[in-house]
């Protein structure tokens, strides 16, 4: 019986199962889940591609977000990986280390749209094109009108207005506000916004308005308009939340477009009340050839009649993203959509390039951490906005060394 | 045969074993592990004395020495991720080695519901940790059921912070965990229990032996060489895991839920610090080979006066 | 003692018992139930009914999943789990029997490798394990799920069933040498059947973990199209969230078979226990 077995196992061993790429396929890696409009996304452009292209196929690989990094780590380690990857455009030079990405300098100078795209969605590393964004995401004030009518509070300019209504809506018996307070990138992604408000930032680490700044979410946690649960909560969980209908406001990003619609109460989007000092970064995904893929003209192909076309780009505007292009962004479904148009106008007042410039390219993983975790203890309680400035800013400092 | 004779073959046999005659059966093992898991084990100690990050993770590695488990060391968050492991090692090792056993005993009793409650604690065991950490996550939060349940009946006025307390939140999370070995352990010990004459055990239900005298004298004896082997895997799992927590506080609210095995995790695979991540994860492991030694000793006392 | 007392005691004993089942059955039983209610629930009440049994339930998340890509992944799935349970037997049995008579130096030093194997952290080993498995041209296929499963579990298997060989009384396998019995028919014919509780326990164990195992199954297969289910319930991980139901109807799916698994070994579990009594 053992034998029998042993022998069935060691025949599946020998049964190696071919993997199928034929010539005219390419793979395209992505991450997205969970969220229908931007699984559509991927299959529109699958469609689009394989029209424009007969003969030729997509196959849309989707890898768990956790794991596309160590995937791609381990594929380049054998000379693979697939022909197209989505990723997140802040880690373009992290996976260009990893000799991940291929360079796209060629057919990027080559491109006679490359002037429609604005230099904050072009990354380069080593002085090369590598990846370029077909979108841009970013956060704003989601708010809940029905709850803003009842208490008669107009929409807040300043962040004093915001806590005025806030301290308002409390009152009646709603909830302040939800936003992700995450020790980690997520958490210093929404908290840079208020965190900058005062004057901090990347390029000036004034340790009196970063402790001003942190100071915001500590007092919206004592007055009870922010729950201390937000350091539990990544960039969706909030978002649901406020769905639910019983909070005034939510930081969250222009993706959430399509959740939003089953909201069942009036909702709108404002720009964060942050002043002009207040920095917003500019986010989304980045699209890339992959730098073992063998079909490189195909890639760049189904590149350039997807996240780089400007009828490819409006594909992205139901999920609430805004296309890169200058002139797609110009185009009606996007002017003429309300949710876009307040993010928009940040992007002219507020918005600022991600990765920040400021931190070295490698090392942006840790700042990112490290302004998480200040955030995340100051709203947990684990520390004064003081102290949690303090270990920040010598964390950064270290970094930029 | 004689006495005598019976006895020197008995001496020949037991000698010959001693001397290695079951070596043979150890070689599918080292054949497999050698190929599978030393290198991976090779590497990572490789790693932790080298500069490897994502540049160079495929190509030369230079040494550094010790320089890895100095930076380590010399973090000034790491004494309160060491304490937080310690906490959480602690409290997941014990609470579910009793608790495990206690289970195991109140199982015991050859009753079908026993079978099937037993098996059912199993069944969610075997559910991944981003399912059970999520749905606690769920349970314990601050619209949670729990909560609502609380409130309901009027225990508590406000939620309690279960995941977002900076004191609670790693208690609550070793407990999960905690929760997460008990069906694991009792499954394992009430096997073990098996090995029971069903004579002793029926003497002691039927006699009047009180519940604890009859876990000291009849459960807690039959079951000892299991419970270390299960003290010994459930604090490596300790020492381990990091995906609960991962799932429910991402080692927040600020560090109070970071421990070594969860910061090992983010330095490899979110900064892609493979060299420190590497270092953290043989820190570990060192301590628990002292651990393991201290296991293997133990064992080979007790069985030298089987 | 009078009879009083002992009637007393074996009273007591039962509260005990019935109170700690009690307390099991409500913290293993609240997770399962909110389990299956969120699986019949539509993504926007996963929050609004966060802790309400009243929501309109719905099979949609059900019928989006049942697919016939769904049934190939459960396939796969029975693949890698039966086989990586086999291999993890065949190799770690003998060695926890060795391992048990074993009680000189080799038993300390095999014992403290197998604990250290047991530290490494599965994330460590993904990327030597891919370059292994490249190596030996092997990569996306489910042999070098399996290997590697199989491979992540032995030290685990043999620690576990060393204490049940080691409980068979030495007498007996020395008896049955002396009869004559080699090694091999000894370990075979006496010690094998003895340890069949501790044996069955650590295979449905083993077959459980391997089932659930993602890890490798996502690093290792570059096609989704060959993906097991545990690694179909990853993929509701998105980098925008999590599709609640999604996860939720998948665990109870997935975990089907371990219920079914269970009522097998559960059975034979219970035969072993009434065929024989070791002393």
């Amino acid at each position: 019986m053992a034998s029998i077995v042993a022998a069935g196992v060691a025949g599946l061993l020998l049964t190696t199962m071919p993997a199928v790429h034929a010539a005219e396929s390419i793979t395209v890696w992505h991450y997205f889940s969970g969220n229908p409009t931007q699984e559509k996304v991927m299959t529109d452009y699958k469609a689009i591609f394989e029209k424009e292209n007969p003969g030729a196929t997509v196959e849309n690989v989707y890898v768990p977000y956790d794991q596309m990094n160590s995937k791609l780590i381990a594929a380049a380690s054998t000379k693979t990986g697939p022909d197209v990857v989505v990723f997140n455009g802040a880690e373009t030079s992290l996976l260009v280390d990893g000799g991940i990405l291929a360079p796209m300098d060629s057919y990027w100078n080559a491109f006679a749209d490359k002037a429609q795209f604005p230099a904050s969605v072009i990354h380069k590393a080593n002085g090369k094109v590598y990846s370029a964004q077909g979108y841009v995401n970013l956060l704003g004030l989601w708010y809940n009108a029905d709850i803003l009518a009842k208490i008669k509070m107009p929409l807040p300019t300043t962040i004093a207005e915001m806590e005025k209504a806030m301290a308002a809506a409390k009152k009646a018996g709603y909830k302040g506000i939800t936003l992700c307070g995450l020790p980690q990138g997520q958490g210093e992604w929404q908290a840079m916004p208020f965190i900058s408000s005062t004057g901090f930032n990347y390029g000036n680490l004034n340790e009196k308005a970063l402790t001003d700044g942190l100071g915001i979410a500590k007092r919206w946690v004592d007055k009870g308009y922010l729950s201390k649960e937000a350091t539990t909560w990544d960039q969706t969980v909030p978002f649901q939340k406020f769905l639910v209908g019983d909070t005034l406001f939510a930081e969250n990003g222009n993706w959430q477009a399509g959740a939003a619609a089953g909201a069942k109460f009036k909702y709108g989007v404002a720009a964060l009340p942050i002043g002009s000092k207040g920095k917003i970064y500019l986010g989304g995904e980045s699209t890339a050839i992959g730098a073992f893929s063998k079909n490189k003209d195909l890639a760049w192909s189904y590149l350039k009649s997807t996240y780089f076309s400007k009828s490819g780009q409006l594909v992205v505007v139901p999920v609430g993203s805004i296309p890169s292009r200058l002139d797609s962004a110009k185009d009606k479904s996007v002017t003429g959509n309300k949710l876009l148009k307040p993010f928009a106008a940040e992007i002219a007042k507020n918005g600022a390039n991600y990765p920040p410039t400021e931190i070295p390219a490698t090392k942006i993983a840790d700042a990112q951490t490290a302004g998480g975790v200040a955030w995340s203890s100051v709203i947990g309680g684990t520390a004064t906005p003081a102290n949690a400035a303090k270990k920040y800013i010598a964390a950064i400092k270290a970094l930029q060394g | 045969m004689t006495l005598l004779s019976t006895k020197s073959s008995i001496d020949a046999i037991r000698s010959a074993q001693r001397k290695g005659g079951h070596l043979l059966y150890v070689v599918p093992a080292v054949f497999l592990l050698t190929l599978l898991s030393a290198f991976p084990l090779f590497q990572l100690a490789r790693m932790s004395f080298s500069d490897v990050g994502i540049k160079n993770i495929t190509g030369v590695w230079t040494n550094v020495g010790f320089a890895n488990f100095k930076a380590i060391a010399s973090d000034p968050d790491f004494k309160q991720i060491l304490i937080n492991t310690l906490v959480f090692v602690g409290i997941v090792t014990f609470l579910g080695l009793i608790l495990g056993f206690v289970a195991a005993t109140a199982f015991n009793d050859a009753k079908k519901s026993s079978d099937f409650l037993l098996a059912f604690m199993v069944f969610i065991w075997a559910l991944p940790p981003i399912v059970n950490g999520s749905v606690w996550k769920f349970l314990l939060g601050g619209d949670g059921l729990i909560n609502v349940l609380l409130q309901k009946v009027s225990l508590i006025s406000e939620p309690i912070p279960f995941l977002y307390d900076p004191k609670m939140a790693l208690y609550s999370v070793a407990m999960v965990n905690c929760w997460a070995v008990i069906p694991f352990n009792a499954l394992i010990l009430k096997a073990a229990f098996k090995s029971v004459s069903k004579d002793v055990l029926e003497a002691s239900e039927i006699d009047g032996v009180t519940p604890l005298q009859q876990i000291r004298y009849v459960y807690f004896p039959s079951s000892r060489p299991t419970l270390l082997v299960l003290a010994i895997l459930t604090l490596v799992y300790g020492f381990r895991s990091f995906d609960f927590i991962y799932v429910m506080t991402y080692g927040g609210p600020g560090l109070a839920t970071n421990t070594l095995p969860f910061l090992g995790y983010i330095k490899a695979f979110v900064l892609f610090d493979f060299s420190k991540g590497a270092a953290i994860a043989l820190l570990s492991a060192i301590f628990t080979s002292g651990l393991a030694l201290l296991y293997s000793r133990s064992v080979r006392k007790e069985e030298q006066n089987d | 003692m009078t009879n009083a007392v002992k009637k007393g005691r074996k009273k007591s004993r039962g509260i005990v018992r019935r109170s700690a089942k009690t307390i099991f059955a409500f913290f293993y039983g609240m997770p399962i139930v909110w389990i299956i209610l969120t699986s019949f629930k539509q993504e926007t009440d996963v929050f609004s009914t966060q802790s309400s049994l009243f929501f309109s339930p719905t099979l949609s998340t059900y019928r989006k999943l049942l697919t016939s890509s769904l049934f190939e992944s459960f396939t796969n799935s029975i693949i890698i789990a039966t086989c990586a349970t086999v291999i993890t037997l065949l190799v770690s049995i003998p060695a926890g029997y060795a391992l048990a008579r074993f009680s000189n130096k080799t038993l300390g030093i095999g014992l403290t490798a197998l604990i250290i194997f047991q530290m490494i952290p599965q994330t460590a080993t993904i990327i030597p394990l891919f370059q292994i498995f490249n190596k030996l041209g092997m990569l996306d296929t489910l042999p070098s799920v399996i290997l590697a499963d199989a491979a992540l579990l032995t030290p685990f298997a043999i620690l576990l069933m060393r204490p049940f060989f080691r409980s068979i009384p030495v007498a007996l396998v020395e008896a049955s040498q002396i009869d004559g019995a080699s090694s091999w028919q000894s370990f075979s014919k006496i010690s094998l059947p003895l340890a069949r509780n501790g044996i069955a326990t650590t295979a449905t164990l083993i077959w459980i973990i391997s089932w659930g195992e993602f890890l490798y199954a996502v690093n290792l297969i570059l096609s989704p199209n060959s993906y097991p289910m545990s690694a179909i319930l990853a993929q509701q991980v998105g980098g925008f969230g999590i599709f609640w139901p999604g996860l939720m109807a998948l665990s109870v799916l997935a975990s089907l078979p371990v219920a079914i698994l269970f009522i097998f070994t559960y059975r034979l579990l219970r035969e072993g226990l009434t065929l024989g009594a070791v002393k």
